[in-house]
This record gives C-alpha cells, sequence and structure tokens, in this order.
C-alpha cells in the first residue's frame, strides 16, 4: 500500500532546507511548545517558571541570530520566499530584544494581577515568532501568515484583563479593525497575484513595473496592500484603534502593541515597497507622503489635548509612525539611506518607547493610575523614576544628546537627500511636528520635576528587580545610541534590494 | 456551447441566492440562500477546471461557515422578531447604498479599462505550470509541500495558538467564582429570562458582587 503511493509520487524532491537560516524560528517555536507543555504537565506549579523559560527562550534565540550574523552569508530558501540577509538578521535581533524587555516588565505586573500566566508566555513568545519571521518574508503568502501569526496572540493579549470592560474593548476593537485590515490587505495580495501570476515580491516587481503606466488592477493593489499595513502601523486615518486598546489592554501588551507590533508593520511595509513596488514609485509615494505627513501633523495634535499618559504615548505614537513613514515616501530616490533611516529609527524607537512604558508601569504600581495629573511631585518621592521618564521623555522628542536625536537626523537626512519637492516638504512637516512634540513631552516633565505631590504621600515606589534590570538596559541604550551615533549607523547600513537575488 | 449552458444555470443560482440572502426576512432563510450561492460559485470553479477549490467551496465555505452561521443565528434566538424599520446607527443605510455603488462602479471600471480583462495577460510562467500534465488538486499538493512548505508549517502553529488564546478567553476564571453576576449573556438572552428575574430579585447581592469585582479588576489593571 505504502509502497505503492511513494511509486505514484516517486519524482518529488524533498525542497532543499537551509537549517541555519530557519533556526531562529525553530528555536522559538521549540520553546514556544515547551512552555504549553510545562502548562500541561506541572499546572500550577509551572506559574512561577514561565516568564524565566520565556526569557530564556528569546536569549536562546538571539544565538542562531548572532551566529548567522557572524557568519555573513545570504541565504535564501524555497526560491527566494524566505530570505536571511543583514536587514532581516538586525530586524529580529530588534524584535527577540523588545520582546525580552517586555518579558521583563510583564513578570511582577502578569504574576500579580491573577492572570493566565504561562498561555501569556505562550502567546507572546508566538507573536514574537511572527514577527522575526515576518523579517525574512520575501512572498505574499509568507508576510500575510507571519503578519497573522503576530497579530492574533496580540489580539487575545490586548484583552487579557477578562473581566475588566476596557480591556474587553480594547481587544475587540483591535480584532475587529485587525481582521478588516487583514481582508482588505488579502484583496490587495490576490489583485497583485492576479495582475502577475506570482507570490514571489522579485518577480511580482520585474511584472508590476515592466510597462510605463500601471495597470488599474495594479494601483488597487498596492493601494490596498499599502492600507492594510497602514493599519498595523496606526498611521492616520487608519489609527482610531490604537488609543483605545492602549488604553485598555495591560500596560506591558501595550508596550509590546506600541513597539514590537509597530516595527513588525513596517518591516512588512518595507519588505514590500522595497522588493515588491520599488519600480512603481509612481504609485506607492504619493500615497506614503500623504500618509506620513497626515500622521505626524494629527497625532501630535491630538496628543497635545491628552490627560491620561497612556493615550498620549498612544498618539504619540501615531506621530511617531508618521516619521517613520517619511523616509519611505523618497523609496525610489535614495533607496539605501530611506532604508537605513527608518531601520534606525524603528530600533531606537523600540527602546525609548517600551522605557517610558516601563516607567508608566513602575509609577502605576504606586498611584493606581495612569492620570497624567498624578506624575505631579513624582521628582520628590521617586527621583530615579523622574530622571529615566525625563531621558526617555526627552529622547522621544528628539533632543540631543539622546538617541531619539539620532534617529530623527537620519530621517531629515534620507528626506533631504533626496532633493525632491516632496521630500524637502517632509523635512519641514519634520521639524514643525519636532517643535509641537516637545510641548506634551516637556510638559510632563515640568509636573514631575517642579510641582508639589497631589496628596502629599512621598512613600517611596517600590519597583522590583526585572522592572529595575528593564529600565535599566533601555536607558543605557537610549543615551548610547546618542551618544555614539556610529554604534546603530553602522549596524543599519543595509540594502535590500542586494540581498534579494531570489 | 455546453460551457456557456452551464455558465448560465450556475449564475443564476449565483444570483437569485445572493438575492435571497439579501431581501429574505427571515435570517435562516437568508443562510440557507447563501448556500445557495455557493454551491453555484463551485460550479463555476468546476467548469473553470478547478476541482480542488470547487471541492474545498463546498467543503469549506457551505459546509463549515454557513453552519457558524446558523449556529449563531439560532443561538441568538431565531425567532426574535427584528423591527426593520428601526435604523439603531443613523444613515447605515444610505452609507451602505454609496459603498455597495462605489464598489460595483469600481469593479466595472476595473474590468472595461484594462486591456486583456481585468488581470491583463497571464504572464509565461503561469502557462507553463498548467502545461505539465498533472491534475490541479496533484499540483496543489506539490506547491504546498516545496515552495510554500514553510507557510504551510507555521499555519499549523497560527492554528494551534489560536485554539489555546480561544480556550484561554472563553473559560471562566480560576480562582473566583465572581463570575456569575458579571455574565451579562442574561441581558442578551430573552430564554434565560429566569435568570434575569432571579437578579431583581435580589439586587442587593447582585450590587456587592459588581462593586467588589471592579475593585478588583481596578487592583489588576494597575498592579
Amino acid at each position: 500500500m505504502l509502497a505503492a503511493l511513494a511509486a505514484e509520487v516517486g519524482d518529488f524532491v524533498r525542497p532543499p532546507i537551509d537549517w541555519h537560516a530557519a533556526a531562529p524560528e525553530l528555536t522559538l517555536l521549540a520553546f514556544g511548545v515547551l512552555l504549553t507543555l510545562m502548562d500541561i504537565v506541572w499546572l500550577e506549579r509551572g506559574r512561577k517558571w514561565a516568564p524565566a523559560l520565556a526569557s530564556i527562550g528569546l536569549l536562546a534565540t538571539m544565538v542562531p541570530i548572532i551566529t548567522l550574523a557572524v557568519d555573513g552569508a545570504d541565504r535564501s530558501m524555497f526560491g527566494g520566499a524566505f530570505v536571511v540577509d543583514k536587514y532581516a538578521l538586525i530586524m529580529k535581533a530588534v524584535f527577540i530584544l523588545a520582546g525580552y524587555i517586555v518579558v521583563l516588565i510583564s513578570s511582577n505586573y502578569i504574576s500579580e494581577g491573577d492572570y493566565w500566566e504561562n498561555e501569556y508566555y505562550g502567546l507572546l513568545l508566538s507573536s514574537i515568532l511572527g514577527m522575526i519571521l515576518m523579517a525574512s518574508a520575501r512572498d505574499l503568502i509568507t508576510i500575510f501568515i507571519a503578519l497573522e501569526l503576530l497579530s492574533i496572540p496580540a489580539y487575545m493579549l490586548a484583552t487579557w484583563r477578562k473581566r475588566d470592560l476596557k480591556s474587553n474593548e480594547a481587544g475587540l476593537k483591535y480584532y475587529l479593525m485587525g481582521v478588516f485590515a487583514s481582508a482588505i490587505l488579502l484583496y490587495g495580495m490576490s489583485l497583485l497575484y492576479g495582475a502577475s501570476g506570482t507570490t514571489l515580491l522579485v518577480d511580482l516587481n520585474e511584472s508590476i513595473s515592466a510597462s510605463d503606466s500601471p495597470s488599474a488592477i495594479v494601483v488597487m493593489g498596492i493601494i490596498f496592500v499599502i492600507v492594510g499595513f497602514a493599519f498595523k502601523v496606526s498611521a492616520v486615518p487608519f489609527h482610531t484603534w490604537a488609543p483605545d486598546t492602549y488604553e485598555g489592554a495591560p500596560t506591558p501588551v501595550t508596550a509590546f502593541l506600541s513597539v514590537a507590533s509597530k516595527a513588525a508593520g513596517f518591516v512588512a511595509l518595507m519588505n514590500m515597497l522595497f522588493v515588491g513596488f520599488i519600480g512603481r514609485d509612481d504609485v506607492y509615494e504619493p500615497m506614503i507622503f500623504a500618509l506620513a505627513a497626515v500622521s505626524m501633523t494629527v497625532g501630535n495634535l491630538i496628543a497635545l489635548r491628552q490627560t491620561n499618559i497612556v493615550r498620549m504615548l498612544a498618539y504619540s505614537g501615531v506621530a511617531q509612525a508618521g516619521y517613520m513613514l517619511a523616509p519611505l515616501a523618497v523609496a525610489s530616490d535614495v533607496p539605501d539611506s530611506a532604508l537605513a533611516a527608518t531601520v534606525s529609527y524603528l530600533v531606537i524607537y523600540a527602546v525609548m518607547n517600551l522605557g517610558a512604558f516601563a516607567v508608566v508601569i513602575a509609577v502605576a504600581r504606586k498611584t493606581r493610575s495612569a492620570e497624567i495629573d498624578d506624575y505631579r511631585g513624582l521628582f520628590h518621592y521617586a527621583p530615579g523614576l523622574t530622571v529615566a521618564m525625563t531621558i526617555f521623555l526627552f529622547a522621544l522628542a528628539g533632543i540631543p544628546p539622546l538617541g531619539g536625536w539620532w534617529a530623527k537626523f537620519r530621517i531629515m537626512g534620507a528626506v533631504i537627500e533626496a532633493n525632491t519637492v516632496s521630500g524637502v516638504v517632509l523635512g519641514v512637516f519634520v521639524a514643525v511636528n519636532s517643535v509641537i512634540a516637545l510641548y506634551y513631552y516637556a510638559r510632563i516633565g515640568a509636573k514631575m520635576w517642579a510641582d508639589e505631590a497631589p496628596d502629599g504621600d512621598l512613600t517611596p515606589v517600590r519597583v522590583p528587580a526585572s522592572l529595575k534590570s528593564a529600565l535599566v538596559l533601555t536607558v543605557a541604550a537610549t543615551i548610547v545610541f546618542g551618544v555614539l551615533p556610529g554604534l546603530v549607523g553602522d549596524v543599519t547600513k543595509v540594502s535590500l534590494l542586494a540581498g534579494v537575488g531570489g | 456551447m455546453s460551457e456557456e449552458i452551464v455558465f448560465i444555470i450556475s449564475a443564476v443560482i449565483v444570483l437569485v441566492g445572493a438575492l435571497g440572502v439579501v431581501l429574505s426576512r427571515n435570517p435562516v432563510h437568508s443562510a440557507l440562500f447563501l448556500i445557495q450561492t455557493l454551491m453555484g460559485v463551485a460550479l463555476l470553479f468546476l467548469i473553470e477546471d478547478a476541482h480542488f477549490l470547487a471541492a474545498v467551496q463546498v467543503v469549506v465555505y457551505a459546509g463549515a461557515i454557513v453552519i457558524l452561521f446558523l449556529f449563531v443565528i439560532m443561538l441568538l434566538g431565531v425567532d426574535k422578531a427584528e423591527e426593520l424599520g428601526i435604523d439603531p446607527i443613523g444613515g447605515q443605510r444610505e452609507l451602505a447604498l454609496v459603498v455597495g455603488a462605489s464598489i460595483a462602479a469600481l469593479t466595472i471600471v476595473t474590468v472595461g479599462w484594462s486591456v486583456d480583462g481585468a488581470t491583463g495577460s497571464a504572464p509565461a510562467s503561469a502557462e507553463n505550470a498548467l502545461d505539465n500534465g498533472l491534475t490541479d488538486i496533484e499540483r496543489i499538493g506539490r506547491v504546498l509541500f516545496t515552495d510554500y512548505a514553510f507557510g504551510f508549517e507555521i499555519t499549523a502553529a497560527l492554528l494551534t495558538i489560536a485554539v489555546i488564546g480561544a480556550v484561554v478567553l472563553t473559560r471562566s476564571i480560576r480562582r473566583e467564582d465572581v463570575l456569575a453576576d458579571l455574565e451579562p449573556a442574561s441581558l442578551e438572552l430573552p430564554s434565560l429570562a429566569p435568570a434575569g428575574a432571579n437578579d431583581e430579585d435580589t439586587p442587593h447581592d447582585g450590587d456587592s458582587g459588581n462593586s467588589g469585582a471592579e475593585v478588583s479588576s481596578e487592583g489588576n489593571r494597575e498592579s
């Protein structure tokens, strides 16, 4: 019976698999399975080991990433659908380290709050698995599966405070908007597949940029794909889910969504733009231009009026997405600097935003509130946290010598270097918006340093060890990236175009 | 010629089913008309020699998804009279009309404007793929386990994770048994009216339970 079947499929050849290239994904998947098994076998007794195992899993995943980076060769599998190059490795490292910091800031929050712990870390790991897969995906189907793999656990994590209506609202809004975006994205992808007959981004680019003017179907496909990812990176006018989801979700999950999930959306967008659509800049550049300009302006203006620090960070995240989109609007003129600028910004933004959320979590341990007014007089009872928060806020505003300054400098450099009208206009937008943003970041700083504590309660905030180490890591990285910009500058000198031969 | 006849028959099946979905007063009838539409689409796939797609269309859409629809309709109470004259969200009918007309216009423009149909002429790679003497089911199998093997395996992980998450979200809370008075189901299911009446009989219990739960969830949130 089996022999007859084998004879029938005799000419089937297993596709060659480069196990080293797939090692990061496989390691993380193995630890995710281990975590789930531990829950089944040990039940309650496994609870306290879950964060430790998740951290070990993330750090173990760094090992193959580092060996691949040392090896240095570009690897490609499945006809070019899965590519490991320098850009992919940098983004994988960013996702893993951001995930590690999220585990650090989660462990006390989750264990003290009576949540499902093992599943929390299992879902977190699988979401990160989707992200590191996304960094390597150069094929429509792989990109879509990676997107779903990172989104579906995130929908569930957003509603992890099951008995809280706001958390339910957060998860439901995120889920509905997310699947809506996925549907639009998938529709766009199917149009592009119909027009080109291939799912590989390299071949797609060749096919759709062959003619001088794009066919209607290609224009619609590109627009739908960009709209789909604009939801993911919460760019205006597709940002409406972000503030409510951020406010209602557990704060460590908010940190994860605002950093890792947004970065993954950008990675997918960059894969599509730089590999799949680069020859059709007449279609995507005006659209990215509009998204970038509107996102920074609207995000910053609404952030001015927020009274809740998490909502403020949500709108500031919308504006930051606008900054990161800006270089992509000149992607065809200066592809290398545009890519390097956005990747640098993603790296530095991840560090400073995670840090800001770590402080929010630490302060909320005492005040039980995320209102900006409750940060008054923070310096009098938590000077360390105040200094850390000030560093993160000024880094987000882009004040030298902190990391955010260098990130914004790269963005400005790229759009000015393009030397086109749209590039210069975007440069002006970035400059004006940085000034607006400084106002609301500095306002919190002033409240923390100058005002008196609202109720005169000066008992210090007790910060647990894991949260403290997350704060130390993020503060150090924010300062180092600003003082030694060459560090991130060298690392992000990447080219997508060179790496994807297919 | 015979292809045209089959096409016309299946097109009639699809369109009548689609109209039936929209125009039926009874949601169960709508769901059954949806099955008719999906079966018609499966026929269309068959005349294009896409046997696998036709089978999947019947199994997944007509089988699983419509059954899920019916399940939800039954769960929400099929005999509940719906007042169609009231528009719960103002202007949504007008909006639906505008959006529907725009999508129709967009489709007509896209199909009409392009040369060689909506997608242009098929690229050479697509022609080659069709020309190696295998049935479409064999070809899908081969592609699935060679070019798309990685995505296929990752999908397996994705489905497992979705199941784990769904179980966590729907399972009731472990240590406290305060869930009963928070469950909003009794408000939505008229068939559970006795439970709702019970709540009204003992307002104090309900109140204290609620406020206690709110305090503890507030604690969860910020701790």
